[in-house]
């Protein structure tokens, strides 16, 4: 990081970032792998109705894993 | 009893130099292209359990996490092209065959991000800084504000009303000319750059409203973010705030065809 950005520029990685980037981007292929690109496509889906269901608790200043929510 | 599979994180060029990776992270080098697996268990990333693991949050948080490590100390020594969560083939010869037969799109493509990271630039908009700063540069905002301090009673409510709705109007037309002043100035320092959507409050996890949500292929990073720094200078008095993440793999500047 240069020195010259304001430290509170830079931020935790949310893990909605981490979702939008690993579950909808990058290579996407068909044809040997083990699981269909549909597949991935509704965890996707999947994942960011739950991220907002568990954002309210993050708001309260709790960081919280999307597993605990479930449990 | 159980049969490996091979997750497939991403392709680098070959040889790619040492790399700091997990101890169970493998290349898989076929021509001037490498894989970078690890070996899984077919009981747990086969088809019909993976389904089953795609519902297990606990399972599904780990496993995103673990793909962006992975990807991330490559990326500290090398251009990586990320391939999506959970790919996985059956066997070593698949993962050769991929590479070999898609050897001419993931060289273009790897030569398109040769040395650049993918950055991520997020402004927001903060209401209570906004009417104190951005909004007291219009005119009428001004004379209402000294307006209102004055009334009293049923007058200085409806005034209020007024002063919220001019400011809420005021607030929406600053955010998109302030995303659209950024996003430009953030081009130019870029080689390349998207607009992604937009997260609502109840999914960005702040509660001001987000006017802009970039991802931008960077070349030279110092001379990016000097640039961010100076915008944020600018802009942060009139209610504006500023969040960068990365470096990533640059997830959001692989070529249409190998998009599926």
């Amino acid at each position: 990081m240069s020195s010259d950005l304001r430290p509170d520029l830079r931020q935790q990685v949310t893990l909605l970032d981490l979702v939008d980037r690993v579950l909808n981007k990058g290579v996407v292929l068909s044809g040997d792998i083990t699981l269909s690109v549909a597949d991935v496509d509704l965890v996707y889906v999947g994942l960011r109705v739950l991220l907002a269901s568990v954002a309210t608790l993050e708001e309260q200043g709790m960081p919280v894993a999307i597993g605990d929510a479930l449990r | 009893m159980s049969a490996d599979g091979w997750y497939l994180y991403g392709v680098v060029e070959a040889p790619p130099g040492p790399l700091d990776v997990e101890p169970d992270v493998e290349l898989v080098t076929e021509g001037p292209l490498a894989g970078v697996t690890s070996r899984v268990s077919l009981d747990e990333f086969g088809d019909s359990a993976l389904s089953e693991r795609l519902g297990d949050a606990v399972w599904l948080e780990e496993n995103i996490r673990r793909h962006e490590q992975v990807l991330e100390r490559v990326l500290a020594s090398t251009t990586v092209l990320p391939c999506r969560f959970c790919t996985v083939y059956r066997t070593e010869a698949d993962v050769r065959r991929f590479l070999s037969e898609r050897q001419d799109q993931l060289t273009a493509a790897l030569a398109e991000v040769s040395g650049r990271v993918e950055l991520g630039v997020k402004a927001f908009v903060d209401p209570e800084r906004f009417a104190a700063g951005g909004a007291q540069e219009n005119e009428q905002i001004r004379e209402l504000t000294a307006q209102t301090a004055q009334a009293e009673g049923g007058r200085a409510y409806l005034e209020s009303r007024r002063l919220e709705r001019l400011v809420g109007d005021e607030r929406a037309r600053f955010g998109q000319e302030a995303a659209s002043q950024l996003h430009s100035r953030l081009l130019d320092a870029a080689e390349r750059g998207v607009l992604l959507d937009l997260q609502r409050p109840e999914l960005s996890g702040r509660d001001e409203e987000m006017v802009l949500n970039g991802a931008y292929l960077v070349s030279d990073r110092p001379g990016f973010e000097r640039e961010l720094a100076a915008l944020a200078a600018e802009l942060s008095s009139r209610g504006l705030e500023l969040e960068l993440t990365g470096p990533w793999p640059p997830y959001n500047f692989v070529s249409e065809e190998l998009r599926g």
